[in-house]
């Protein structure tokens, strides 16, 4: 008692700074060694929630294997007896996140009878009306989780439930959507596109046709009122469309698409052109050559590449002193091809640095 | 009693093919990553390796290329591999690999390939 009343003594006589000094050592020091027991507690926390995790992941991967190889009679006593016991376990969530991540694992590695067997395994325990609650959530992210699970386990029948999505704000759940659609009913899930007012985001679209392109049935449908969609979006996927599946019925579709408003829906009209070495869209495109924005000038030149001829010729011309480099390197390159003699005359009299750098690398490739 | 080991970090699928593979008269030996796999393939000589590609320590590749110059087994190797890993699987060919099957895949044509090699 008498060595604490010293120390107090002692810490009266302090100047104030030392005594602001230890009170705010004393107090980090409290902050610290609660800081530690917490993270300890939280350790053991998380090392038993991962056990816990481990353990019933594995119970949950036998009773799962225990059902795909039971017989497959729906009825069959060991399936009913699984099914029940899913039905109990789930009402936890934390449970149910771990049944639903075993189902999601084998559902994405293996197809056939055992991939439909996983699919009435999950409609049968109720995972199915956990993903739909989902869909009510106001948080973006649930309701997308809740699309997604949809989609992997192929329920068809909620398409006019999810479709009530397919123009949410935000983008996430959108792409959800588009996926649903396109995995579960092939092309004719395309059809969203008729009324969509959303975009559809690039890596989506790139998604999208990887998808489609997994199918045996590569029949697609026709795409003319997609190209002539109001939204930007559906137009370009449409073109993508159309030189993917080689659809030249639409090429008046795509000749009109050369004086749309939006500039990457007219590049890309040209290029879908080029692709189909379409000849008419040559004169429309040399007409109002100079009015056009320097990425379609440069669309047009590749374009050329393909289909030109000797009566091109002017027109090239008029272009080798392009101020834009690709150009002018196109139109050299292209009048190369069509009047080898009119390039080495034209190589000898410019004598620039750049210019002659352009002939140099023309004359050996 | 053939025997083989099977590399694939889904747990679920490896013991689903353990079931089933058990079941056709097998022996099998799940690992759960390459390097577990390396060392099971070297323990017990197995007849035949189904390996996954993209794998935790050591992948697919390493493992064939192991088994091929390092080993010098001719033992069949059967790949499997995911969307979008067209080029992996040519590497994997490339470098001794005699079958691949695309996930997802069924149970059902894999035991059939796996007869099928094990009979050549």
């Amino acid at each position: 008692m008498n060595g604490l009343e010293y120390l107090i003594n002692n810490f009266k006589q302090f100047p104030i700074l030392i005594k602001i000094v230890w009170i705010l050592s004393g107090i980090l020091f409290i902050i610290i060694i609660n800081l530690l027991i917490y993270l300890k507690f939280l350790r053991g926390y998380l090392r038993n929630k991962e056990n816990i995790f481990a353990k019933l992941q594995s119970e949950y991967e036998s009773e799962l294997i225990n059902y795909l190889y039971a017989s497959q009679e729906e009825e069959d006593p060991t399936k009913l007896i699984i099914v029940e016991k899913m039905k109990t376990c789930i009402k936890d969530k934390f449970n149910r996140e771990i049944f639903l991540t075993v189902l999601s694992k084998l559902k994405n590695d293996i197809s056939g009878e055992m991939a439909e067997s996983i699919e009435h395994l999950y409609v049968k325990s109720g995972l199915i009306d956990y993903s739909l609650a989902k869909l009510k959530s106001n948080k973006w992210d649930v309701k997308a989780a809740g699309i997604k699970e949809l989609a992997l386990f192929e329920i068809k029948n909620v398409y006019s439930e999810i479709s009530k999505y397919k123009d949410y704000p935000k983008q996430e759940v959108r792409n959800e959507v588009q996926l649903y659609f396109v995995n579960l009913f092939q092309f004719k899930g395309l059809d969203f596109l008729n009324d969509l007012k959303t975009p559809i985001s690039e890596w989506n679209q790139i998604q999208l046709l990887e998808i489609l392109q997994k199918f045996e049935d590569q029949e697609i449908t026709d795409i003319s009122h997609w190209l002539k969609s109001k939204n930007n979006s559906v137009v370009i996927f449409a073109l993508k469309l159309a030189k993917i599946y080689n659809q030249f019925q639409v090429i008046n579709i795509l000749l009109e698409l050369l004086a749309h408003e939006n500039k990457d829906i007219r590049v890309e009209a040209i290029e879908v052109l080029n692709y189909f070495q379409t000849n008419e869209a040559k004169q429309i495109l040399k007409n109002n050559f100079l009015n056009r924005s320097t990425d379609e000038q440069i669309a047009f030149f590749n374009m050329l590449g393909g289909i030109v001829e000797k009566n091109d010729e002017d027109f090239i011309l008029k272009n080798v002193y392009h101020e834009n480099f690709e150009i002018k390197t196109l139109a050299l390159k292209l009048l190369k091809i069509i009047n080898i003699d009119r390039f080495k005359m034209l190589s000898r009299s410019l004598s620039d640095v750049e210019n002659q750098t352009i002939f140099n690398f023309l004359e050996k490739n | 009693m053939k025997t083989i080991v099977l590399a694939e970090d889904n747990s679920t699928l490896s013991l689903l093919l353990k079931f089933r593979l058990e079941k056709e008269g097998y022996k099998f030996f799940p690992a759960e990553d390459g390097k577990k796999a390396i060392e099971l393939i070297e323990e017990h000589k197995p007849d035949l390796i189904l390996t996954d590609i993209m794998m935790p320590f050591i992948s697919g590749l390493e493992v064939i290329s192991h088994v091929r110059n390092n080993l010098n087994m001719k033992i069949p190797i059967i790949v499997f591999s995911s969307a979008g890993q067209e080029e992996i699987v040519l590497k994997a060919f490339n470098l001794g690999a005699n079958d691949f099957m695309s996930k997802p895949f069924s149970p059902n044509e894999l035991v059939i390939r796996i007869k099928r090699l094990l009979m050549q």
